[in-house]
């Protein structure tokens, strides 16, 4: 890693493209000859500090050890029940992203064009002040319509904070997260059709099958080291012949987008040869018959389905049989993008099978268990008469009222159909200028903008996108509010601060606490003369009286910083000893005393007849929702002729994923994790490949109706015939990130924008391309 | 002092790397893929076509130091820098070494590499002086494995785990024809 924590600082450009002008990150000389190495351990033993990593949306546990003041490792945490004494390898790359030498280091404010990387270092102030000037000028404009900022929020840790500042304090409906271009169908599915989001009990489970989760690549904890363990059968289909479809009892390859027809013709299966728990289905489901008779009538039977995913008839019976006599079957809801059109369905189906087996609220299935209930930080929430609401759910039937529809969202806006304009952005740890599909449309909606404000740690594709750049510093130099986990075996885990920030960078905590100061009171001033009942309460009880009283002071929660913050609430909740836990292990749960080690540093956390598997909770299997029907979808899984894959010869489908180094586009400068993958490669179907005359490393050009990328061939037989698959992450266009630019090809550049109308989620895999030999 | 050896449970291997990571941390290896003291091998690809794969014959090896009783590397050097530790771990006086290479050519098993950084011929030694020198009692690889499938101890004390692992379950070390006398174990 590199240790330049004194520096020289130089203005000047260091790149070519930027001479005459001042460079985005005024960067630090340093006397290693080469800055990026690793620094051995020493043999000095340290006390190290608990931490929450945050590498990807996991939060693992683990001890950072300090030298000299500097992080030389990050070890596994043997106390938190989720992350099960391990760490991934980005997990222990985490070194590296905290040490690059390109990371953001002072607020910037954009002095070029958008996207061109020209900035001059700022004071903290004087971006504030930045800040405050266009707000106060577009929210005036607005006539106090504060729903013309748009805020954004990829991480999970803190967003809850982010939106009392955004959206409870300065008035904003319109809150956008990673949910819309993720799973959000997945927990919807869950949600309405047993009432819970619930948690998937993996290491209970004997029988289990993943449709497309790579849980070996894409590693989530617990799920992935429980399937290592467990002694399940494993069944995966995919496209594509993952890590864990090599590990699995079996391997179904199958066509991409036809899933839905496996899981109607295990139903189909269940219900023929009355393979269900009818137990279960007596107690709990309502509109059984209904979903029995409609299954049945469509006639999604083996054969059928066979035609669709091209798996063997007779293995969807055995695989089906043999699911329904296991003790403890689960079929796995996935945790990843949403697919295409039938998602909803399609994880709906996944929920009924589960149901059908009587796998829900019980050890191996979906259980509903018993999450810690933290409490909330109450504040005054000022009431905005003129702030309208959001927009992005318009022709959504359900959608997320938190994270909302981003496709939809950003059509609106760029289309200029949206009932008002948004004129400013605040983007936190979200990089939409790779994250969703179609770059050139997100450019597009950035484009309009006023003011686009980035917090981020690096200057990402998007922070070259902005007005202002706020440094935030990285997870390991800052405290974070004590989070609960899981259902199962719930715990609370805290992000204890490893070492100072760096640079001037900030938490983000700090980073609102100045804004908070530097808005409130222009703010206020700007509502006054818009809204008519904030001018009553002022011409009552006075300015202050007003202001105050009204909560209007945006950095309320800021009076105290988060050590004190967490101190208090965890103290007057669980008492001083839970606190203490806490601080010195980072993990408390109620058996930590008991837990015991199985074998070789693998631990049994709460013993098992402690866990939630099975809790008293009255809810129903809603086999049938109305709702949907009524807005002219389908009120139950079924599939339509155009989920069929259809392709001509000459066409191919994009899928996308990732590689077991890489965390979207947010590793994507790692050093050390471009050990592994320094660029991404196309995988193509052996024979397709033959067939076009492209050999391994030979470059090709991929064309959508959205756009066009060159990328490295890599034929294999691990892929689908005309099938591609894309690893995301890559194609970074930001000159800034000198170890990713340029790197490999951005899948988002050639996939369509389209999005489902349930959940309004985007659809990553239904675009159709062709591809030629450069 | 004490008799070190690995068992590996290989089969449980995914192949993510964490192993990779966590050595180049803990003991300063110079960044680049071609430095390491450990790496997965990836022994035989899927075969067949897409829609009928073999993937039975695919297995990921923990590669690295066998850490051989009979060690060729020890043999081999002209300049006697190779010698074996208290705890059995075969070292390296780094002020002997002048990059003969001939300790590389010897290794049947390729667990060497030119450390660049420092002049020398490199290799894994359990960590020996970084964690095993602070009393720890794991290695950056095994206590990071997400299948915790390393057993990592004291050959020689019948009640470590790494023993009874060994007592109790069938096991190979690689190839056995080169009498090298690994103590490194594969677990069937």
């Amino acid at each position: 890693m590199c240790y330049n924590t004194h520096m020289n600082i130089i203005e000047t450009s260091r790149r070519k493209f930027l001479q005459g002008s001042v460079s985005l990150c005024i960067y630090a000389t340093s006397a290693l000859s080469s800055p990026w190495q690793t620094t051995k351990t020493s043999n000095k033993k340290t006390t190290d500090t608990p931490y929450l990593c945050n590498m990807c949306r996991n939060k693992c546990a683990g001890y950072a050890r300090v030298e000299n003041g500097l992080i030389t490792k990050l070890n596994p945490n043997h106390n938190f029940p989720k992350s099960r004494n391990m760490l991934c390898p980005k997990g222990n790359a985490g070194i590296q992203a905290i040490y690059d030498e390109d990371r953001l280091k002072y607020p910037l404010i954009r002095i070029g064009n958008r996207g061109d990387g020209q900035y001059k270092r700022a004071t903290w102030d004087e971006a504030y002040e930045y800040i405050k000037e266009k707000l106060v000028k577009i929210i005036d404009e607005q006539k106090d319509n504060r729903s013309t900022i748009a805020y954004c929020n990829g991480e999970g840790f803190n967003k809850d904070e982010y939106i009392k500042f955004f959206g409870s304090k300065l008035g904003s409906a319109n809150f956008l997260d990673e949910g819309s271009i993720c799973l959000n169908t997945k927990l919807g599915a869950t949600q309405l059709t047993i009432g819970d989001v619930g948690e998937m009990d993996v290491a209970g489970s004997d029988y289990m099958i993943i449709s497309g989760a790579n849980r070996y690549e894409s590693l989530i904890t617990p799920d992935s080291v429980d399937m290592i363990h467990s002694k399940q059968k494993l069944v995966v289909l995919d496209p594509r012949c993952t890590v864990t479809a090599i590990k699995a009892d079996e391997y179904l390859p199958l066509y991409p987008g036809t899933d839905l027809a496996f899981c109607l013709s295990m139903m189909y299966i269940a219900f023929k040869e009355e393979l269900y728990d009818k137990k279960y289905v007596n107690e709990q489901f309502d509109d059984f018959e209904k979903l029995k008779a409609h299954i049945l009538s469509q006639k999604y039977t083996p054969e059928w389905a066979e035609s669709k995913t091209h798996i063997p008839s007779q293995k969807i019976e055995k695989i089906t049989r043999e699911f329904f006599a296991a003790s403890n079957p689960l079929y796995y809801l996935g945790r990843r993008s949403v697919w295409s059109q039938n998602d909803f369905q399609l994880r709906r189906a996944m929920v009924l099978i589960n149901a059908l087996a009587g796998s829900v609220n019980r050890k191996g299935g979906i259980i509903f268990g018993q999450p810690i209930k933290l409490n909330d930080e109450e504040i005054n929430e000022p009431l905005y008469n003129n702030a309208e609401g959001r927009f992005d759910l318009d022709g959504i039937v359900y959608g997320s009222q938190k994270g909302g529809s981003w496709l939809n969202f950003r059509e609106k806006v760029v289309s200029k159909t949206a009932p008002y304009p948004v004129k400013a952005m605040f983007i936190r740890k979200h990089n939409l200028m790779q994250n969703m599909p179609n770059i050139a449309k997100t450019k597009k909606m950035l484009e309009m903008m006023d003011l686009v404000v980035v917090l981020d740690t690096m200057p990402s594709d998007t922070a070259m996108m902005a007005d202002v750049i706020l440094p935030e510093c990285t997870y390991l130099e800052r405290e974070d509010m004590v989070v609960s986990f899981n259902r199962l075996e719930p715990s609370l885990a805290l992000r204890n601060q490893v070492i100072e920030s760096l640079y001037e960078s900030r938490s983000m905590q700090d980073i609102l606490k100045g804004l908070g100061k530097k808005l409130s009171v222009p703010l206020f001033h700007v509502s006054a003369k818009y809204d008519e009942d904030l001018q009553d309460s002022i011409k009552e009880d006075g300015l202050h009286k007003a202001f105050v009283e009204g909560g209007y002071d945006m950095a309320e929660l800021y009076g105290y910083n988060t050590t004190q913050r967490n101190k208090r609430l965890i103290t007057k909740q669980f008492g001083k000893e839970v606190y203490n836990s806490l601080k010195e292990k980072g993990v408390w749960y109620p058996y930590m005393d008991e837990q015991k080690e199985l074998f070789n540093d693998f631990y049994e956390y709460y013993p098992p007849e402690k866990r939630f598997y099975t809790i008293d909770k009255k809810y129903r299997v809603n086999a049938y929702l109305k709702k949907l029907e009524k807005a002219g979808f389908d009120a139950m899984p079924t599939w339509h002729k155009y989920y069929d894959f259809n392709l001509h010869e000459d066409e191919f489908r994009v899928i996308t994923g990732r590689y077991v180094t890489t965390t979207q586009s947010a590793t994507a400068n790692n050093v050390m994790l471009k050990d592994f993958e320094k660029e991404n490669y196309l995988w193509i179907n052996n024979n397709n490949a033959k067939r076009l005359g492209i050999k391994t490393g030979d470059s090709v050009v991929v064309m959508s109706s959205v756009s066009s990328i060159v990328i490295k061939a890599n034929p294999t037989n691990k892929i689908a015939p005309n099938v591609l698959w894309i690893p995301h992450g890559f194609g970074i266009d930001s000159q800034e990130m000198t170890n990713a630019y340029a790197k490999g090809a951005s899948d988002n550049m050639i996939i369509e924008d389209k999005f489902e109308k349930i959940y309004g989620c985007a659809t990553m895999h239904e675009t159709n391309v062709t591809l030629r030999k450069l | 002092m004490a008799n070190y050896g690995m068992a590996f449970d290989y089969k449980l291997c995914i192949n993510c790397h964490a192993c990779e990571v966590a050595c180049k941390e803990e003991n300063g290896i110079d960044l680049g893929a071609k430095n390491h003291r450990l790496w997965i091998q990836e022994e035989t690809k899927v075969s067949g076509d897409f829609w009928n794969l073999d993937r039975d014959k695919v297995e990921f090896m923990q590669m690295q130091c066998q850490e051989c009783q009979d060690a060729p590397c020890m043999a081999a050097c002209p300049n006697g820098a190779i010698y074996r530790d208290n705890n059995g771990i075969v070292r390296l006086h780094k002020d002997l070494c002048d990059l003969t290479r001939a300790c590389m050519s010897a290794c049947p098993y390729n667990a060497r590499y030119v450390d660049e950084k420092n002049h020398v011929t490199d290799k894994c030694i359990f960590c020996a002086d970084t964690r095993l020198a602070r009393g720890e009692t794991t290695t950056a690889c095994q206590i990071t494995c997400p299948a915790k499938l390393r057993y990592f101890g004291n050959l020689d004390d019948p009640e470590s785990e790494i023993s009874k692992v060994l007592s109790s379950r069938k096991h190979f070390t690689l190839k056995p024809e080169k009498k090298t006398k690994p103590k490194l174990f594969y677990l069937e």
